[in-house]
């Protein structure tokens, strides 16, 4: 009997513990400790997070992207994998300019796959997107492991400004626990770290936020006067679904980025864009008149997405 | 089939060299005879000329079967020359090697003593005197010469030292003269060594080899320590640095890093060198443990002593310096990047990628800051190798395509911006190359391109279209 609360209290304390670490309000026991912080300090204490701009978007998130944790940016197929890098690159040109003294670089860990199938980043194309390519590096990594391990390295360095971790699709050494100790990472160096997962599907992970990045088409080109310039392609324009957030409501949006003024705008809707066309329509030949009708076929014709 | 080499055994029953192997076994029938293998014998050489590091950094191979080791300043630190190199002898006789060993001021008179000779130290005063009765082979000389000089009765080398030295130049040309001048040591002979010579090393001997990594990163930190004071002497920082460790049976590696900026924080150097060891882990064979450690600066700079502000600043600078060497010494130079921007108009020749560790000290890099000369917007990704695309329906003579098939993948443009022509540079792809019309697509799923024409319509070869970036 004399055990019971000391084993309480080590619960206590352990739990305590797993709070702090997951930067989560601490139940309970802390809970006096809490208030008297929060007397002090006040919105100090608020966790740092990078206001998009956009209201909509920013009262779902809470008030941003955080810029002491990990978040995911994910791209359906490899086809727009532009799109995401795009939308990413945006975000982390934000946080660049947040940061203090302006100088710090943005480390890009690329994959060979995605390299080789959308592009490796260009630098002219950067300075156009409104970064700075000198600011910028670019790694290259063999292996998943070695991505891992410059991620959670540039992390811990603090010498980023944000660090952006290509990965494609979902791979099988890329799990929760790799995720949750990259989180764990880049809340304790108090630095953003974006994952981008190219063509990949929806996972569990322990990213507080998970976009999914898809293409718009673009807006169109101001003349000095105000006036548009019909059948032109200006700033970039992607479609937002907000898949994971502390608000349980999906959210999706369009927004443009200037890169001039480095800045997102809502975007109107324009033009639909068509449904998926399949590779094989899926419909059989019509049925013989005078003839009797020819043997069916084993199974069933599916619709296949067209392969990209 | 001949015999090239034989041991004391076969000496003793009196083989000679460039025997026929048929007169040998008929000699001794049960003669073992090994095929030659010059490249193992080279390994070895090699392999023996490394372990003589430990002694000097100044070897040099000679020929397939000798090594000068230039001992100027080294031979206190092993209690003078009788004693280094009974040193060297003895440690080669107990790794099972037969060496013959002599020292004195001239390479030439070594050689010749050491093969010929007794081996053993040599004086200034007594040089003469040994190489006196010497064969004239002793002087490194070509076999035909040998040969010539023995018919003339000229057997010894103190037959030509008092012989006129005018008739023998014409005879054998000044190569003999220059020989023999070199084994008296009045001609100075340099001996190149194997390896560039460290402008600054230290080393520590150890009475107990080591294993572990860790105990071995814990003395490279100790030696990057004494190092320190003489880097800060000369007011420079390493940039690339060696680590050599002596294995105990004689193997040697070396473990080469290098820094993005000029080091000299002992615990930054052994940083360095934790991310190549873990690099290296599997080649690096740790046998019986290391007995030697030698941390050599192959390469310094500058190195500007900056004050510490308060705002912390050169700190952040510092941590990308850590992180670019740890992540160069780990994964290799080239893993990590920057772009530096060229003056080119070509879109893959605009940007160059080079490793940040060389680039990041220098600050800016080789770029020039007045690029602007105006252009089109430029894709945010682009293929590193423009691939084809298959046009069906373009406006003639220079339009946009209609549609476009890429990848299997059909695209219906519904919007273009161009052409924006790019001329192929001249003097780089020759007067031939044709120009380029890039245009920016936008397809109907919002899917912006860049796509190129090469060639015009109309002529010959016909056009060809290229996909060569996406825009976000």
């Amino acid at each position: 009997m004399v055990q019971a609360p000391m084993a309480r209290e080590q619960l206590f304390a352990l739990r305590e513990e797993i709070a702090r670490l997951e930067g989560k309000p601490v139940p309970a026991m802390a809970a006096a400790r809490q208030e008297a912080l929060a007397e002090r300090g006040g919105r100090d204490r608020e966790k740092p997070r990078l206001s998009l701009g956009i209201s909509m978007l920013d009262e779902a998130l809470e008030g941003g992207v955080p810029l002491d944790g990990l978040s995911e940016i994910r791209s359906s197929c490899l086809r727009d994998a532009t799109a995401s890098a795009g939308f990413a690159l945006a975000i982390s040109a934000l946080m660049q300019r947040q940061a203090a003294a302006d100088a710090t670089p943005i480390l890009w860990i690329a994959d060979r796959v995605t390299a080789m199938e959308a592009g490796v980043p260009y630098a002219l194309g950067l300075k156009d997107f409104g970064l700075d390519p000198q600011r910028f590096l670019h790694a290259a990594p063999r292996k998943l492991d070695e991505a891992l391990w410059l991620a959670e390295t540039a992390v811990e360095s603090g010498a980023f400004a944000v660090t952006l971790l290509e990965v494609k699709g979902n791979p099988a050494h890329f799990g929760l626990t790799e995720s949750r100790r990259l989180s764990l990472r880049a809340r304790a160096a108090g630095r953003p770290l974006l994952l981008l997962r190219q063509s990949g599907e929806e996972e569990a992970s322990s990213a507080a936020l998970r976009f999914l990045v898809e293409p718009a088409p673009a807006a169109i080109r101001l003349l000095p006067d105000r006036s548009m310039l019909g059948g032109s392609i200006g700033n970039p324009v992607f479609r937002l679904t907000l898949e994971k957030s502390r608000n349980p409501a999906p959210l999706s949006l369009i927004l443009e980025w200037n890169p001039h003024d480095r800045q997102f705008f809502p975007a109107r809707e324009q033009a639909r864009p068509p449904l998926k066309r399949t590779a094989h329509p899926g419909s059989r030949l019509s049925a013989s008149l005078n003839r009797p009708d020819r043997p069916q076929e084993m199974g069933a014709v599916l619709a296949f997405d067209q392969a990209s | 089939m001949r015999l090239t080499a034989l041991d004391e055994a076969a000496e003793a029953i009196g083989l000679r060299k460039n025997q026929a192997v048929a007169e040998a076994r008929a000699i001794c029938p049960k003669l073992d005879v090994v095929e030659e293998d010059p490249a193992a014998d080279r390994r070895l050489l090699d392999g023996i000329a490394d372990w003589c590091d430990r002694y000097t950094p100044l070897v040099a191979l000679d020929g397939r079967d000798g090594l000068f080791l230039d001992i100027t300043g080294c031979t206190h630190l092993f209690g003078g020359e009788k004693a280094l190199l009974q040193d060297v002898l003895s440690r080669l006789f107990q790794m099972g090697i037969d060496a013959r060993g002599a020292i004195s001021s001239a390479p030439g008179l070594s050689w010749g003593i050491a093969r010929f000779g007794n081996g053993g130290v040599i004086a200034d005063q007594e040089m003469e005197l040994v190489l006196s009765p010497l064969p004239v082979a002793a002087l490194r000389l070509e076999e035909e010469t040998v040969a010539a000089l023995q018919k003339l009765g000229l057997k010894q080398v103190g037959d030509l030292i008092h012989a006129p030295r005018a008739p023998l130049a014409r005879r054998f040309g000044a190569h003999l003269l220059l020989r023999l001048d070199q084994a008296l040591g009045l001609d100075e002979e340099p001996v190149s060594p194997r390896r560039p010579v460290a402008s600054l090393s230290a080393e520590r001997r150890l009475a107990e080899p080591v294993q572990a990594e860790e105990d071995i990163l814990h003395l490279t930190g100790q030696i990057a320590l004494s190092l320190k004071t003489s880097l800060e002497e000369r007011g420079t920082g390493g940039r690339a640095f060696e680590l050599v460790l002596f294995r105990v049976d004689g193997r040697v590696f070396r473990v080469a890093a290098g820094a993005s900026q000029p080091l000299r924080d002992p615990s930054r150097i052994a940083a360095l060198f934790s991310e190549r060891l873990h690099a290296v882990h599997d080649d690096l064979d740790a046998g019986y443990g290391f007995e030697i450690l030698r941390l050599n600066v192959t390469r310094h700079e500058a190195f500007d002593a900056a004050q510490e502000d308060f705002a912390g600043d050169r700190q952040k600078h510092v941590s990308l310096a850590g992180f670019v060497d740890r992540v160069s010494a780990r994964l290799g130079e080239d893993c990590l990047q920057s772009f530096h921007l060229c003056e080119s108009h070509v879109p893959e020749r605009a940007v160059i990628a080079a490793p940040a560790i060389r680039t990041l000290s220098s600050g800016k890099g080789p770029e020039k800051s007045g690029v602007s000369w105006s252009r089109g917007e430029r894709p945010l990704r682009l293929f590193p190798r423009p691939e084809a695309v298959e046009v069906f329906l373009a406006e003639v003579p220079e339009g946009p395509p209609e549609s476009f098939r890429w990848r299997r993948m059909l695209h219906r443009v519904s919007r273009s911006e161009g052409p924006e022509r790019l001329a192929m540079e001249w003097w780089i792809d020759g007067p031939e190359a044709g120009a380029r019309d890039y245009f920016r697509i936008e397809d109907d799923t919002g899917h912006r391109f860049w796509i190129y024409r090469e060639g015009l319509y109309g002529q010959l070869p016909p056009p060809r279209w290229f996909m060569h970036g996406i825009f976000a």
